[in-house]
């Protein structure tokens, strides 16, 4: 007999960075079922006002990263239990400064990651999601 | 209890994708019962240098380092339950799908493929998911 997982929305406490909330779009921040959490794509929202943050890209990465910092710890896990990572660049020549960034979160024994362009949509530089362990 | 997570280091150092190009990226890291690999691109597991060749020759040498990576992480192709391929060109797909399925077994894993603008001048990028 097999049990049923658990299935459970993941919220991010600052309610501005429920992007598809204020969007009203047809898909939840992330979802936590059994031991694993999985994050929507997350885009550069500024944490403060809730708007998209079209800045440099290093600082639309960083936007980005902070936010599922926060979103991963507002379920009760952190970078450090990152397992997967995708990373969607508007521009494949933002791949070395995406890198540089990046390695500032997980500066040691990081995700396996995969990286790549495509198109993006609102006009943003970077889309990205992750698998992580709950704690 | 916490499910461990942990980074498998590739025993074969040539196909340790993040520390032979200076990414941060871990190859192959352990998240409870999953292996999750990164997205491999074509190397040669003798030099550990890029190799950039046709659709087919970068599949083949991508699947070729896979099923390395996995078992020697004590899991193998018939272990994946879903893989990821990203191609430079959506018609090239015919000739990663010839190559891709003389590697796996019958009934192969789930799996997406998506045409995208890659990295590094390559053709074919690969990821996935297996049982450890």
């Amino acid at each position: 007999m097999i049990e049923k997982l658990p299935r459970s929305v993941v919220e991010p406490k600052n309610p501005r960075l429920n992007a598809s909330r204020r969007a009203n779009l047809p898909h939840v921040p992330g979802i936590r079922v059994g031991d694993y959490i999985f994050l929507s794509g997350m885009t550069p929202i500024d944490p403060q006002t809730g708007e998209r943050n079209h800045g440099p890209i290093a600082e639309q990465i960083r936007t980005t990263l902070s936010n599922m910092q926060h979103m991963l710890e507002s379920a009760g896990s952190s970078l450090e239990r990152v397992v997967r990572v995708h990373v969607v660049l508007a521009d494949i020549s933002h791949m070395a400064e995406m890198d540089r960034v990046y390695r500032e979160f997980f500066p040691v024994d990081p995700p396996a990651r995969t990286a790549w362009s495509m198109q993006l949509r609102f006009g943003n530089g970077c889309e990205i999601e992750c698998v992580a362990l709950a704690n | 209890m916490a499910p461990r997570r942990e980074v498998i280091v590739p025993s074969v150092r040539t196909l340790d994708a993040g520390s032979s190009f200076g990414q941060a990226v871990s190859t192959v890291v352990r998240g409870g019962d999953f292996l999750f690999v990164c997205g491999l691109s074509a190397v040669d597991a003798r030099s550990g240098e890029r190799v950039r060749g046709t659709t087919a020759s970068e599949t083949r040498q991508i699947l070729i380092n896979l099923k390395q990576l996995l078992e020697a992480a004590g899991s193998s192709l018939d272990k994946v339950v879903k893989v990821n391929v990203l191609l430079h060109s959506m018609l090239e797909a015919p000739n990663m799908n010839e190559v891709y399925a003389s590697f796996f077994p019958d009934p192969p894993p789930a799996r997406t493929v998506c045409g995208a603008r890659l990295p590094d001048g390559a053709k074919v990028i690969i990821e996935c998911t297996a049982l450890a």
